[in-house]
């Protein structure tokens, strides 16, 4: 009898321990903080096909990521940077605030150029001029695949 | 320099152009993420065979009740880029652990041992091939059920340097000090890696753990592995195990041969979890008095009390919660490396939480917010 009651006692701690980890995960599944990363996930998709599409050799690999990486965290951080000043523009916009829109709007683009211009020279050094022209095609090929995923037209 | 100095006057715009710098833009300074890992630990109780001896037949059954909280974090990062375009690396973490252990003895009274530490990590990518590590845990060890007993200072530390082949092939040599094998033991570290970390790859990390790591989309990663598990803690001498009964504390020792498989649940950027269980070999459990081991700088070897326990099964189970944002890493071997020697040498696994694994191609996924950052308006 005391046996049976030690493992119904054991069966009942397991399904309470259970029910409040199933609990747990629909709570966490609810919260933005833990949901899944959908940017995340496009970028590892992206820099898969990169990485199929360039045929990088393994020692031009070693040095050509580290580099493209940092390039693609400063483009991703001064494009984020102007859309949240133009996400966080209030609505009656005065002349002067709209003047200082307008100017953050063209640094960036020219900024945007810079790096563009920046890293592309340091990477064709590490890959040479044949595989940046492969890198571009397969980053407009990426792009325009995620475009028509986007609209309903996947492949 | 008159000239010079009119002309930056006449032309502000000079003075004013916009750089990467001028824009202020916040870049996340760390590769590594704070991590905080919580971790369960069961070992059914099982019965002494052998209980020719006295103290056998008092503590009658042996079992293990565990659980741990480990947690790092990084300090500081720095970069430096080679004339040749090289970028090298120099990463230091904060770690802290705590670990609560209560080996169940059928013929005792429950005894929560505590293990409690703080330490750091340097961590130096040379950009090429190499990776440094160097791990240093001071620590505190002490029975919490029984105040009296007297805390023991020691430290554990791990030198490694790994050496990336390819991305497909690691070894890595190194010296570690440590109590994971029931004693203090000056050991080499040797490992050896074939496969991409983000992909099907055995890896044999002597003398921490053997394992096949098979990713499953990247949300899972199934792994069957086997790992020495143990530790060296401070027992009361409340229940005169010891003969002096004068004497406080002693060492309780333990290690066991956990293998088995292991599920690890990405649920998302900054939570996962997983599951483990297997079959616990090599039940060591062993009592070690301090005043015979005192003069002792090696591992100990006047011990009391000694005995093997039957294989058994085993639970783990953990949490593991990741915060911050990091630097881009993607296919940066060097870097993965560093991630899996972190958590290499991490008393709790956290399943190489850091390394992405690449997703499954799901429509569903893809939408305008998840491509912000790569698509211009030219693109629409």
């Amino acid at each position: 009898m005391k046996f049976l009651l030690k493992i119904y006692w054991m069966i009942f701690k397991m399904k309470l321990v259970l029910r409040i980890f199933i609990i747990f995960l629909v709570f966490l599944k609810g919260q933005p903080v833990f949901a899944q990363n959908g940017r995340d996930k496009v970028e590892a998709l992206r820099i898969e096909y990169i990485n199929k599409s360039v045929e990088l050799t393994p020692p031009e690999a070693e040095k050509f990521w580290p580099v493209y990486n940092e390039y693609n965290d400063k483009i991703r951080a001064i494009r984020k940077n102007l859309r949240q000043s133009y996400r966080n523009r209030s609505e009656n916009l005065s002349d002067k605030e709209a003047e200082q829109l307008y100017t953050l709007f063209l640094q960036t683009k020219q900024v945007e150029a810079d790096i563009h211009k920046q890293y592309n020279e340091r990477l064709k050094t590490i890959i040479g001029a044949k595989k940046m022209v492969k890198l571009h095609v397969a980053e407009e090929e990426f792009r325009i695949k995620v475009m028509k995923s986007i609209k309903g037209e996947n492949d | 320099m008159l000239v010079f100095i009119s002309l930056f006057f006449l032309f502000p715009g000079i003075k004013a152009q916009t750089t990467y710098d001028s824009l202020n833009v916040k870049l996340p300074k760390h590769y590594f993420n704070t991590v905080i890992v919580l971790d369960a630990y069961r070992k059914p109780e099982r019965n002494f065979k052998d209980t020719s001896d006295a103290l056998s037949r008092r503590l009658k059954s042996y079992g293990i009740k565990q659980f741990s909280f480990s947690f790092y974090t990084p300090l500081y990062t720095s970069d430096k880029t080679t004339p040749d375009g090289t970028i090298r690396n120099t990463h230091l973490l904060l770690t802290a652990n705590y670990l609560s252990l209560r080996p169940v003895f059928g013929g005792l009274t429950e005894h929560n041992l505590v293990k409690f530490g703080v330490g750091m990590r340097y961590v130096y990518n040379t950009g090429k091939k190499g990776v440094w590590f160097v791990d240093l845990s001071p620590f505190v060890t002490r029975d919490a059920t029984y105040p009296s007993s007297r805390p023991y200072y020691r430290m554990a530390s791990t030198i490694v340097y790994s050496h990336n082949v390819s991305d497909k092939f690691n070894w890595r040599v190194g010296a570690t000090k440590s109590f994971m094998w029931g004693n203090r033991f000056y050991l080499p570290f040797l490992g050896l890696r074939i496969g991409r970390l983000d992909k099907v790859h055995i890896s044999i990390q002597f003398p921490r753990s053997a394992s096949l790591n098979i990713p499953m989309g990247s949300m899972l990663m199934f792994s069957v592995y086997s790992r020495p598990q143990g530790g060296m803690f401070n027992f009361s001498n409340a229940d005169s195990l010891y003969f002096m009964r004068s004497t406080k504390t002693f060492h309780f020792t333990r290690f066991e041969v956990n293998s088995g498989f292991r599920l690890d649940v990405r649920l998302g950027s900054h939570f996962n979890f997983y599951v483990a269980s297997g079959f616990s070999t090599r039940n060591n459990v062993m009592f070690y008095s301090d005043n015979a081991n005192k003069r002792r700088t090696g591992s100990y070897n006047k011990y009391f009390y000694q005995k093997n326990i039957a294989p058994t099964l085993y639970f783990n189970f953990g949490v593991v919660l990741k915060f911050g944002k990091t630097r881009a890493y993607y296919n940066n071997k060097n870097i993965y490396d560093a991630t899996d020697l972190n958590n290499t040498v991490n008393p709790n696994s956290n399943g190489n939480v850091q390394i992405p694994l690449t997703p499954k191609k799901k429509k569903s996924d893809l939408n305008l917010k998840s491509v912000e950052d790569l698509v211009d308006y030219n693109d629409f």
